[in-house]
């Protein structure tokens, strides 16, 4: 990513998960590239047609149908390629492969076998899961995304929600407490075997207890591979999807478009951002980046990951056995990390996904009243 | 801590009312009501209580000279051992510390001068025409912001610095100028009016304009009430988060407050690193303060008593 | 210098002033201009970086623009909404709920500091000192350092003294977590009340003591009904300041829960925030509006109490 701003003469390229990224915006002044995480934020630029089109390039670019769907999956600007994706990260279950072998124990593909596995560890006095509820988005993309993920259409569920406009709510045919109710259970069930304690642990606690062999698992993206390693470079850490339901075959795992590429509408130097953007889409870039950044390709030529951990995973993005998480899917006026963290330290799991679903209406009456 | 300090004459703000008022506030305390001897038992609490404020700093200082090994057991009170400033190479590295220094200072030079410099002359102005309707309508206009909270405009200013490129600390610097004109102007202007005019009057008689007698007589005289409105105008500006965090565009142009934020999300389990970087982050005003506690303690009693 | 001006009093105000510029009328024409030139930088700068913005918040707030692009006129729907949204409404709870609890606790701390650093002890200066040492330091970095010890170091001393009730951080409970808000706002509002009460005891006069101590008067007795009756008039500056300060109350919540556990300790001002970021921009202008009311009302009980209480 080095030759990436010395490419950019006069163009200025943002590369990092800004949260000053709508008051640039605001103020007028966007990046002229974007080279961010694509979620809900994004998604509200792209919805509003605040990107220019990119239809030509995106033909250069080959991205695989699987992954042009994720995009697919939110509110597009009509007849428009706003955005090109670039990396797409997995995420599961990340787990100590010397605690397993130690204790005999092999990788879980249902949801009972999952529970017995925690059960043996808890028996032989090991923690199974290391969880960090003091940073809400870990709970999110964590525990609440792979939950509800393994065992629902994600997408799906958003399509109808999303149909039933200010309709919404608690009592209507698709809802959060509905459809959400379930999984969400079963995700109580599993924190449960979390360590004592787990709700003042952060994110950076998580990744040195987990990398000190505090506990068997964690449900963490690649992004926390980095860091375990830098603690303890002798970790052995292997990779595998939650299983939810009974069937092996219904394993998923997340995906999330790590970065995805635009330009701005009120860019003033489109062309050598769109240059600058053609140069990134080369295959030698594109996967000389991904690689180092323990992502995937999004071409559909794109290379097979070579990190060892992550290779696990390789059969599930190849199957497009991926889903993206449910929290990546709720505009973020509605709390959902905070939902999510409230409902693992002890708020009732009912009463939180009505309020989710009297938000989510709210919202949709906000938007439809006002459109 | 037990300084020979007693002998400093009344502490540190205005020296003579404290005296001679001392020695009556003793009769509002439990113990022996009519001694001339220390109070050790105030004095015990007092100190008991002080280490509630010490206790953050103790912690701060003794996590930061730890090793990385030794910070991640997370023990605040252990000594380090072994004794290291590698937290400190690293968080000087990671927050690219002259740099975030360097503009944090600047800000807040610029906002102590501009406050001081911009709220005397308004307030000079002001209540020197007091009997005028429009001067009058003007500090009270300056006044209501001080019932306007940040947050309030925030989103709009941030609207607006950006439109006149001004996203940057040059922005946040005129912004805290402005958020402490309300209160700079009402300590100036009460200043003023207990200021004799004759001072004035007789610099006019030789003949000096009335920005000159401003200047070369009235300004200095302020000198007293400028330090006060020049030590909250530093607190302020040298403290700050919320403002620079959302008005400051590019990153690389944060301030050392805001930079913290580093810790808390990409490298949280290196304590010894972020408290190295937070102890960075609070010596220069702590040291200041310290070194200048007196004049600073008058000067924040004086802002006190308004 | 101790008779605590809030805004001057515009009957009192002329007899300071005026009685200075009247001798010399012929003057008036020539220095007008100069002070005028003193006075307008200041109000040009002061109106377009606070009023305009507060103008364009209120005018938005009628919108449903989302920060940038078109928007379209909605009257006063987000207004309407707004009072219909929990997570607003319970915004407001919890901040107005803080603000009071730290008020009180403020004052509580300040005054009995006040009384003990005025009294006649040993260290005066350093324990002075150390108490104003808090309102040096930057607010989120205090509250990043009490982060770590709410959530490291209390549950471990807790545990190690087979404490029971604190083993579990009190950051991580959603019933609890407001304390600790209130704990390190208080903190650090503390001096700056402290040096106000101290302010205030020295406008006390002694013989008034030296005659209740005649009397035999407790010393508790004296607290009520001798110090505390004389220095109402700061108890209530202080309150007052304090608690406008505190429903701000921004950085510290960032540093130590960022509104969790759950959205338990979101304050208004966090609401507000997250405008830029959820596409609300519009919509929060609305909570700004009335946020700003509410902060107007309480300073304009303020002006009322404190003319009432004519002379502090």
């Amino acid at each position: 990513m080095q030759d990436f701003n010395q490419q950019a003469s006069g163009v200025r390229a943002v590369h990092d998960t800004s949260s000053g990224l709508s008051a640039g915006f605001a103020r007028g002044n966007p990046p002229d590239l974007g080279c961010l995480n694509y979620n809900y934020e994004i998604v509200r630029f792209q919805e509003r047609g605040a990107f220019s089109d990119l239809a030509d390039l995106a033909g250069e670019a080959r991205i695989a149908p699987s992954i042009q769907d994720l995009i697919d999956q939110y509110p597009t600007y009509p007849g428009r390629t706003s955005v090109i994706p670039y990396s797409m990260m997995a995420a599961a279950v990340l787990y100590n492969e010397e605690i397993f072998a130690e204790h005999d124990l092999s990788i879980p593909t249902t949801y009972s076998e999952f529970l017995e596995v925690c059960g043996a560890l808890e028996d032989a006095g090991v923690t199974p899961i290391y969880s960090t509820y003091a940073d809400p988005w870990t709970v999110a993309q964590g525990l609440v995304d792979y939950s509800v993920g393994g065992r629902l259409d994600v997408a799906e569920f958003f399509e109808q929600l999303r149909a039933q406009g200010a309709d919404a709510g608690p009592d209507a045919p698709v809802s959060f407490s509905r459809t959400l109710r379930e999984p969400l259970e079963q995700m109580l069930e599993i924190a449960a075997f979390s360590q004592p304690g787990a709700a003042s642990r952060g994110y950076g606690d998580g990744n040195v207890g987990f990398a000190r062999g505090d506990a068997a698992m964690y449900l963490q993206g690649p992004w926390a591979l980095g860091e375990i390693a830098t603690i303890n470079p002798d970790a052995r850490i292997g990779i595998f999807p939650l299983p939810m339901t009974e069937d092996p075959e219904d394993l998923k795992v997340r995906v999330n478009l790590d970065l995805a590429l635009w330009v701005p509408e009120a860019s003033n130097a489109q062309e050598p951002a769109r240059e600058l953007l053609r140069y990134l889409i080369t295959p030698e870039i594109a996967d000389a980046y991904n690689q180092d950044n323990l992502a995937f390709g999004v071409r559909e030529d794109a290379p097979a990951v070579q990190d060892a951990r992550l290779q696990d995973l390789q059969g599930f993005v190849d199957r497009a056995a991926f889903y993206q998480g449910v929290s990546q899917a709720i505009p973020r006026t509605i709390p959902f990390e905070n939902y999510a963290q409230g409902i693992v330290t002890g708020q009732s799991l009912e009463a939180t996904l009505r309020t989710l679903d009297e938000d989510w209406a709210r919202l949709a009456r906000r938007s439809e009243t006002e459109a | 801590m037990t300084l020979p300090t007693t002998t400093i004459p009344g502490g540190a703000a205005s020296t003579t009312p404290r005296r001679s008022t001392d020695n009556s506030r003793r009769a509002a305390l439990p113990t022996s009501r009519r001694s001339d001897r220390h109070r050790w038992g105030t004095t015990v609490l007092l100190m008991l209580g002080a280490l509630t404020v010490i206790l953050p700093f103790y912690v701060t200082i003794s996590m930061a000279f730890k090793t990385g090994e030794q910070a991640v057991e997370g023990e605040a009170f252990a000594l380090p051992a072994p004794f290291s400033v590698e937290g400190f190479s690293t968080a000087w590295a990671l927050t690219d510390f002259p740099r975030a220094f360097t503009i944090s200072i600047l800000i807040t030079l610029a906002t102590v001068i501009g406050t001081i410099l911009l709220s005397a002359m308004a307030s000079y102005a002001i209540s020197r025409n007091w009997e005028k309707k429009a001067y009058r309508w003007a500090f009270y206009y300056l006044l209501a912001a001080m019932f306007l909270p940040f947050p309030v405009l925030a989103l709009s200013q941030v609207k607006l610095t950006g439109m006149v490129e001004l996203a940057n600390p040059l922005g946040v610097a005129l912004l805290h100028i402005m958020f402490q004109i309300s209160f700079s102007t009402l300590l100036f202007t009460a200043f003023l009016r207990s200021l004799p005019a004759e001072l004035e009057e007789s610099a006019r008689m030789d003949g000096a304009s009335t920005a000159g007698a401003f200047w070369r007589i009235v300004f200095p005289l302020m000198a007293p009430m400028s330090a006060t409105v020049g030590i909250f105008a530093f607190l302020k500006s040298w403290n700050d988060f919320m403002m620079p965090s959302l008005i400051i565009a590019d990153p690389s142009l944060q301030t050392l407050p805001v930079i913290q934020e580093i810790f808390q999300t990409q490298f949280s389990n290196n304590y010894h690193v972020s408290f190295a970087s937070y102890l960075m982050a609070m010596a220069p005003a702590i040291i200041a303060y310290v070194i200048s506690q007196r004049w600073v303690l008058s000067g924040l009693t004086q802002g006190a008593v308004k | 210098m101790t008779t605590a001006t809030t805004p001057p009093r515009t009957a009192e105000a002329p007899t300071g002033v005026s009685p200075r510029s009247r001798p010399a009328p012929r003057r008036r024409p020539r220095t007008d201009r100069v002070y005028l030139w003193f006075l307008l930088p200041t109000l040009v700068l002061f109106t377009l970086s606070i009023t305009m913005p507060a103008a364009m918040g209120i005018f938005y707030s009628f919108t449903d623009s989302v920060g940038f692009g078109e928007f379209n006129f909605v009257g006063l729907n987000n207004y309407l909404v707004m009072f219909s949204d929990p997570a607003i409404l319970s915004s407001y709870g919890f901040t107005i709920g803080v603000a009071l609890c730290t008020v009180i606790l403020v004052n509580v701390v300040a005054l009995t500091l006040a009384i003990g650093l005025t009294s006649k002890i040993r260290a005066k200066t350093a324990l002075r000192t150390i108490f104003v040492m808090p309102m040096v330091v930057s607010g989120i970095i205090i509250a990043f350092v009490f982060q770590f010890i709410f959530a490291n170091t209390v549950p471990a001393t807790a545990q190690a003294l087979q404490l029971g009730v604190l083993e579990e951080s009190i950051l991580a409970d959603p019933d609890l977590a407001w304390i600790s808000i209130v704990l390190v706002t208080a903190w650090q509002a503390v001096p700056q009340a402290m040096l106000i009460y101290i302010a205030g005891l020295m406008t006390v006069p002694r013989d008034v003591y030296e005659a209740s101590a005649i009397d035999g008067a407790s010393a508790w007795k004296q607290l009520r009904s001798i110090t505390l009756p004389l220095i109402s008039g700061f108890v209530l500056i202080n309150v007052i300041i304090g608690f406008k300060d505190f429903l701000g109350t921004y950085e510290i919540i960032v540093g130590l829960t960022d509104g969790g556990p759950g959205t338990s300790t979101r304050s208004v001002a966090m609401t507000i925030f997250s405008g830029f970021d959820n596409g609300d921009y519009a919509y929060q202008m609305a909570n700004s509006t009335i946020f700003f009311l509410i902060t107007l009302t309480i300073a304009l009980i303020q002006l009322r109490l404190t003319r009432g209480n004519a002379r502090i």
